[in-house]
């Protein structure tokens, strides 16, 4: 198979003319928490895999932010337990990128800047933490105008439970991504339908939700689709006790149970959401959410999937999903 | 909400990292967790008891040099496995390195080749608890009590359908785990077993061989043979040894390299939390800990093991015992692995079915085990679309991949009959086609950091050592290590694969690689049809 730079153009316009014809090619990814180099993957997915739409089930936030301090020689920097000392703008930019490349976001600052976020109020700090993360996240949707200007290929960009709120207000200003959280959206003939919160969890992360309500509000958008069997649902979390949603049970103190040797694992994914899909049955179910519970799977008539997420190596795991009228065919793909 | 990871407790000393309280920050597998899965595989206790049955071939070695060569020769690859599983942790282990970074097709191979083969070892562990676990239990209350009653109830273990029926038993015992209660019995049943094996197979004989002496255990012996209908059996099994050409053979350095062989065994089945490395994630330590330490711990209980058991049966006796008619000596069905030996030197039947008991143990979850180890495996091949979705299919109330169990069980069915009914397959038979997975690991190991640089450069492992990425030269010492010993398992004639005395093993060996080549073709020609390339599943996009 040729996937080689000479080919990418023309199949890159044969993607985009598959998304307005009677078969849509999506290709599906989420939880990339931060790494941009899997954000950059994400956009090139359209051209390498001709796919005519592009979806970013949430979690685009990033988890860690890893200062670089101000040192009369330079700056300083401790990434995996080794402290480095960087002398010079092409030093610092290299050590940025790397930071970059493991999900975690570089921040120049003084010693003393950084103790006195350290020694922020937590609402204070996470404030601090968003704005950081922000600046990145300008960047990428710049970055996205940049790659798909001139392309026919539609970008959809949801925030995730880690997501901190002033991701949407980014996402609303972007001009080649397109915002879809709670709303209907609409491509080769098929709505979609998205949420990007999930259940509670014991994270306590920004957007979750209590079951009752997060059924409530995926209703109210479920309720106004024309035809509920060619619909796609984006929820972020996936349906409970589905495979998608196995994830190892955690103790009081977050750490992995285990039962013999092995850890013990339960479903951690939303009864709300089995309920919609069990009541409306979409055509496709996107999830993310669940990192190490990636499969595919089926309730009643619809394909649900969750590509899982492995961020921290710079795979990004997706899914290719070929839709037409009546029927989904998924294929995963790590990239 | 936003902490400090570091505190800056003293104003002087300023954090250099901080993390938001979100989800997926703390779930880490933990390394004793890790290491106990590895170490529960890893079959030490089958290893020693192989090593002691299959003497005559090694006479004149050391075992104590075997353990370390194959030690020695295992280690670099255990490093290389943890770090390979750290930067892709993904379900699936060799598969899953060997498909994204050499090719589609060798992963597939190599790892199909390793399941067969390690399925096919499964028969070893069905017939040994045949003969050693029920066989010896039986023997062992004949020997002790004298009831001849159990005596002929023991030998029917080891006739060929006693072998085969108590196999399938344990097997159908094994799949019921699954069916019945799914993955949470049988881990519930894996800690149990695992508390048997250790207490009965290691620390037991490792304590009368301490404790006891070499006179003391030689009348046990005798006393034990004299219930079982022969006097003076210490004399009757020297004769018979004699009678056979046993003599006393010299240390041979080059019988020594031959034994690492046997000591072999257990690097074929060291790695399986690599299997389990999508489930939950770990740290680089926990990898390293468990993978590696794996290893050291299954050496070190060797280590152990062989000089408190020489202590009480010394090399010459077991070397006798190898080479003497059994039933001259009063043990007809066949010579007593250590277990039986050390519950004789205890001289007390409940120390001795104890260590029977635990011996069985450990052989009877490691068929489980590899159920597990399969079919995640079938897994991966599955998520790939490589093989057809049903085998990933689970059941919903027990969490079991019942058609996966099937055709595992059907293969482990065939493997059985394999051992009870024919001499095919020497125990150390399926050596090598797993060693050579290894191999295809190693390379991909090598040439990872110059196929897939981001992903080396984004990993804790993006260090050169004197210019050569540090991927690069764990894999060039671990495939030295690898090679070396697929080297010594062909020139062994011990092995059932040497060149010179089983070149159709080493044909077969071949032929299970091109029948993965093979599926691997026609499943994407089949997908190809299906308007799914599968290529695409292994390409890496490009970041910029």
């Amino acid at each position: 198979m040729s996937l080689g730079l000479f080919g990418r153009r023309e199949r890159a316009r044969e993607g985009q003319r598959s998304a307005g014809a009677s078969t849509t090619r999506l290709y599906y990814a989420s939880d990339i928490h931060g790494t941009e180099g899997l954000w950059r993957k994400f956009l090139n997915a359209a051209a390498t895999y001709r796919a005519g739409v592009l979806v970013m089930g949430g979690d685009v936030a990033g988890k860690v932010v890893v200062p670089l301090l101000e040192r009369t020689e330079g700056y300083e920097l401790e990434l995996f337990g080794r402290r480095e000392l960087l002398a010079g703008e092409e030093q610092l930019r290299e050590a940025e990128r790397r930071v970059r490349a493991n999900g975690m976001y570089p921040h120049r600052m003084s010693a003393a800047e950084a103790v006195r976020v350290a020694e922020l109020p937590e609402e204070q700090r996470e404030d601090w933490f968003a704005q950081v993360m922000l600046e990145t996240f300008e960047r990428w949707l710049a970055l996205a105008d940049e790659r798909l200007q001139g392309s026919e290929v539609r970008c959809f960009l949801m925030p995730g439970n880690d997501d901190p709120p002033g991701i949407d207000a980014a996402v609303e200003r972007a001009r080649r991504v397109e915002a879809c959280d709670e709303r209907i959206v609409e491509f080769g003939g098929h709505e979609m339908v998205s949420l990007g919160y999930s259940n509670l969890t014991p994270f306590h992360s920004p957007r979750e939700l209590a079951e009752d309500e997060l059924y409530r509000r995926v209703e109210r958008l479920a309720d106004q689709l024309r035809e509920p069997a060619r619909a796609i649902f984006n929820l972020h979390v996936p349906p409970y006790d589905s495979r998608l949603d196995t994830a190892a049970e955690l103790d009081e103190h977050l750490s992995v149970v285990t039962i013999g040797s092995e850890p013990k694992l339960i479903p951690v994914g939303s009864t709300a959401v089995r309920e919609l899909i069990e009541r409306y049955q979409p055509l496709l179910s996107l999830h993310g959410h669940v990192h190490e519970s990636p499969g595919a799977t089926r309730i009643g008539r619809t394909l649900c999937i969750n590509p899982g997420s492995a961020y921290h190596t710079g795979r990004i795991a997706g899914c290719l999903i070929n839709l037409s009228d009546e029927h989904a065919r998924h294929q995963f793909v790590t990239g | 909400m936003a902490t400090p990871t570091e505190t800056a407790a003293a104003a002087t000393e300023a954090p250099m990292l901080f993390t938001r309280k979100a989800t997926g920050l703390v779930r880490e597998g933990r390394t004793r967790d890790a290491l106990f899965n590895n170490v529960m595989w890893s079959s030490v206790a089958l290893t020693f008891a192989l090593y002691w049955l299959l003497i005559g071939a090694y006479s004149g070695g050391s075992a104590i040099i075997g353990i370390l060569i194959a030690t020695t020769l295992g280690l670099p690859g255990a490093f290389l496995y943890a770090m390979l599983t750290q930067v892709m942790p993904r379900s699936g282990g060799d598969y899953v390195f060997n498909s994204r970074i050499l090719h589609p097709s060798i992963g597939f191979a190599a790892n199909f080749s390793y399941c067969l083969w390690v399925i096919a070892s499964s028969g070893i562990y069905t017939t040994f608890i045949a003969s050693y676990g029920f066989g010896a239990f039986a023997r062992t209350m004949a020997g002790f009590t004298g009831a001849t009653g159990w005596l002929s109830f023991g030998e029917w273990f080891s006739t060929h359908w006693g072998l085969f029926i108590t196999g399938m038993a344990m097997l159908l015992f094994s799949t019921a785990l699954f069916v019945i209660g799914g993955t949470r019995l049988f881990f519930r049943v894996q800690v149990w077993c695992f508390a048997l094996y250790i207490l009965g197979a290691v620390l037991l004989p490792v304590a009368i061989g301490l404790l006891q002496s070499r006179a003391g255990f030689i009348h046990n012996f005798n006393t034990y043979a004299a219930h079982l209908g022969t006097p003076h059996a210490s004399s009757a099994l020297v004769a018979s040894a004699a009678k056979a050409g046993f003599t006393p053979a010299h240390f041979s350095l080059d019988t020594s390299i031959r034994t690492a062989s046997v000591f072999w065994f257990i690097f074929g089945f060291i790695y399986p939390s690599t299997y389990f490395a999508g489930e939950i994630r770990m740290g680089k330590r926990t990898h390293m800990k468990s993978m590696p330490g794996a290893v050291l711990l299954a050496a070190v209980v060797l280590l152990a093991m062989t000089p408190t058991f020489t202590h009480v049966a010394s090399y010459t006796f077991n070397g006798r015992l190898a080479v003497a008619e059994p039933a001259a000596y009063g043990f007809a069905a066949g010579a007593p692995a250590y277990p039986e030996i050390m519950g004789i030197a205890s001289g007390s039947p409940a120390l001795s079915v104890l260590m029977i008991l635990g011996f069985s143990a450990g052989l009877f979850i490691w068929l489980p085990e590899t159920m597990m180890m399969a079919s995640r495996s079938m897994f991966a091949w599955s998520f790939d679309r490589l093989v057809p979705e049903r085998l990933s299919w689970v059941e919903p109330r027990t969490r079991s991949p019942l058609y996966a169990l099937a055709i595992i069980f059907l293969l482990i069915t065939a493997s059985t009959a394999i051992y009870s009914f024919t001499t095919w397959f020497t125990t150390l038979t399926v050596l090598l086609g797993i060693s050579f997975t290894m191999v295809f690991t190693a390379i991909a190991g090598i040439v990872l950091p110059y196929r897939q640089r981001a992903l080396v450069a984004a990993s804790p492992y993006a260090r050169r050592v004197a210019g050569i990425p540090l991927f690069t030269l764990v894999g060039a010492i671990a495939l030295i290590g690898f090679v070396t010993m697929i080297v010594i398992l062909m020139l062994d004639q011990g092995s059932g694969v040497s060149l010179a005395h089983n070149p159709g093993k080493l044909a077969l060996t071949a032929i299970i690689y091109a029948i993965g080549f093979a599926i691997y073709f026609a499943s994407k020609a089949i997908r190809a049809r299906q308007g799914i390339d599968l290529e695409l599943a292994y390409h890496e996009l490009p970041p910029e």
